[in-house]
């Protein structure tokens, strides 16, 4: 799975609530709750109204900390965008996010990707290629386990056929 | 290997070692009032009406909004009883307290037990020896269809503690000090291991109050090695075996970390972080609107008793709220026949029925923009009580002190 984008870099610590604002946990369309993704950071609004299809979030450690709610990775993979890097996950998030389908990568050396860089990333290989610096990267990748249930369409399609 | 790695052996049928990915057998499965209703509905679109995987080990607890305070919650509820209807699943309906100690106090939690539920503090239960992991709707609505989940083996840092407590210091003020040092994400991808002399002389509130803030560690699990007295606790309840599990001699831990609490002061977190810790002489003086005690923290008996005896024969000031909550029903009753309710109300206490309270939004007791609440509970994000507020986290006994003089208070100055 190889995907290309435009990067959006975001900081340490982006909790859930930040993700998406525990205001919109009533709305439980998946399209509606895409419009939300990212609303409470602090360039929610310029996020929103530029993100295109297969853009790609690289942010700082813990990522998604905070609360259980699911609507977090369901808003990000809504909004479009395609995979999510970060030098670390949460554990609840990166569990949510392997459930729901959403791709992501543990990149310690966030840093050599820069906001506005356009990258190439392999999801399974976990190596990314920045078009913009030409440099290359390797990422620690989901397990095999974790793309298994990825491929069948997250957790409750995996269950339903695997076992 | 570490009690973590013996756990997911056992469950996974197979040798473990950290890092590894696995799918493991789960003991039981938990959703409460708030967020179970997202769980039904993703089990129900996706497997339709599909029997759970063993009804005897479903368990549907309400504790956050209760009774319910709006249409919207009683319409959850009711979707939430109806499901326990149609499935046959256990239901502790509003008459019985936080979900983790209902769990517990009805036998249904012992070591080697992997139990994962709605609620992010799920891992309390290594309180006693259990695996109790916080999940996402997906994750909870697979348990309970398959009894099994996948899981990453974490690696275990292990902390030892030593000494012994001053007077009017405790677990609570332990934990806030571990968390200060170890910081919020100290603990991401880990177990912890608590052990060492002083954990050991730990009654079961006070380990809970040790396990339950693993959490804000962002620590997978957090477990204490049963002692006989937890061991009898546990017996008392169920009928099977009560087997202990216990770390191997020669373990290689990620890390070790050694306290010692023979000079520890009340310890307190200061608004936004449950990091944010101060010792409470720093703060004294800082004036609170409302103290809350309770939660899945600091609302067990013991913690109710050490509140009384502080509170004996006092008025709290006036202007001042005061949210006492037991965590379950057992507890509450305790609190009546013993006195402690008699008591709380002569000392102008509020005292509500058994639940998570004013752990988070959702139940009476929110503050006001520009508001300070004591709290004895785990978090204090922002907003988590009401925009614009200021929530304080600490001891059952520090939280008496400071409703006694409506200002946070150094219980050791009284
Ligand atoms: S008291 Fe708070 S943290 Fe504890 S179980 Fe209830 S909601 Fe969760």
């Amino acid at each position: 799975m190889i995907i290309k984008g435009r990067v959006w870099k975001f900081g340490d610590d982006i909790d859930t609530d930040q993700i998406y604002p525990g205001k919109y946990l009533p709305l439980t369309d998946k399209q509606e709750m895409a419009r939300h993704a990212m609303e409470g950071t602090n360039r929610g609004d310029e996020f929103i109204s530029s993100v295109k299809n297969g853009d790609i979030i690289v942010a700082g450690s813990n990522f998604g900390c905070g609360s259980s709610r699911e609507h977090a990775p369901v808003a990000i993979k809504g909004i479009g965008v395609s995979v999510v890097i970060a030098e670390s996950f949460a554990r609840i998030f990166h569990r949510n996010c392997v459930n729901t389908g959403l791709p992501i990568l543990v990149l310690p050396e966030t840093e050599r990707v820069r906001d506005g860089d356009i990258i190439e990333v392999d999801v399974v290989k976990g190596t990314i290629k920045n078009e913009t610096t030409t440099e290359e990267l390797q990422a620690v990748t989901l397990s095999k386990l974790e793309l298994q249930i990825m491929r069948a369409g997250g957790l409750l399609a995996y269950l339903k056929s695997a076992h | 290997m570490t009690i973590i790695e013996k756990i997911f052996t056992r469950a996974s049928h197979m040798d473990v070692k950290p890092g590894d990915y696995i799918w493991a057998d789960l003991s039981l499965v938990a959703m409460r009032d708030f967020g179970g209703p997202n769980v039904i509905q993703e089990y129900e679109s996706n497997l339709g009406a599909a029997s759970v995987f063993d009804r005897r080990r479903v368990a549907i607890t309400f504790d956050l909004h209760v009774p319910a305070r709006s249409e919207k919650v009683a319409v959850n509820q009711k979707m939430l009883r109806d499901f326990a209807n149609r499935q046959g699943v256990m239901l502790f309906d509003v008459n019985t307290g936080v979900g983790q100690h209902i769990l517990l106090e009805n036998g249904m939690v012992r070591p080697w037990d992997i139990i994962v539920g709605t609620d992010s503090h799920m891992n309390l239960l290594g309180a006693v020896g259990a695996a109790g992991f916080g999940m996402g709707t997906t994750d909870i609505a697979g348990a309970m269809f398959k009894g099994k989940l996948w899981f990453r083996v974490p690696e275990t840092i292990k902390v030892t503690v030593s000494g012994n407590f001053k007077t009017h210091v405790g677990a609570k003020d332990l934990i806030l000090h571990i968390l200060k040092d170890l910081t919020t994400s100290g603990a991401l991808n880990r177990a912890i291991e608590f052990t060492g002399q002083t954990i050991r002389a730990m009654d079961l509130a006070e380990r809970i109050t040790l396990c339950s803030m693993v959490t804000e560690m962002s620590g997978d699990v957090g477990f204490v090695v049963p002692d006989q007295h937890i061991i009898d606790f546990i017996k008392s309840r169920t009928d099977g075996p009560v087997e202990p599990v216990y770390p191997d001699k020669n373990v290689v831990y990620a890390s070790n970390h050694e306290y010692t609490v023979d000079d520890l002061t009340p310890q307190i977190a200061c608004p936004h972080s449950p990091d944010n810790v101060k010792e409470v002489a720093a703060v004294a003086g800082t004036k609170v609107d409302q103290v809350f005690i309770g939660s899945c923290t600091n609302g067990r008996y013991e913690d109710l008793e050490v509140v009384a005896r502080f509170l004996k024969g006092k008025r709290i000031k006036a202007g001042v709220r005061l949210i006492i909550v037991p965590a379950t029903m057992e507890v509450a009753k305790a609190a009546v026949e013993s006195g402690l309710h008699e008591l709380f109300l002569a000392s102008g206490a509020v005292v509500t029925n058994p639940g998570c309270a004013l752990c988070t939004t959702g139940h009476p007791g929110i503050l006001a923009p520009g508001e300070v609440m004591l709290s004895t509970s785990n978090r204090n994000f922002v907003g988590k009580l009401g925009k614009g507020a200021e929530v304080y986290l600490a001891s059952p006994i520090t939280a008496a002190a400071t409703a006694l003089t409506g200002e946070i208070t150094d219980p050791r100055s009284i």
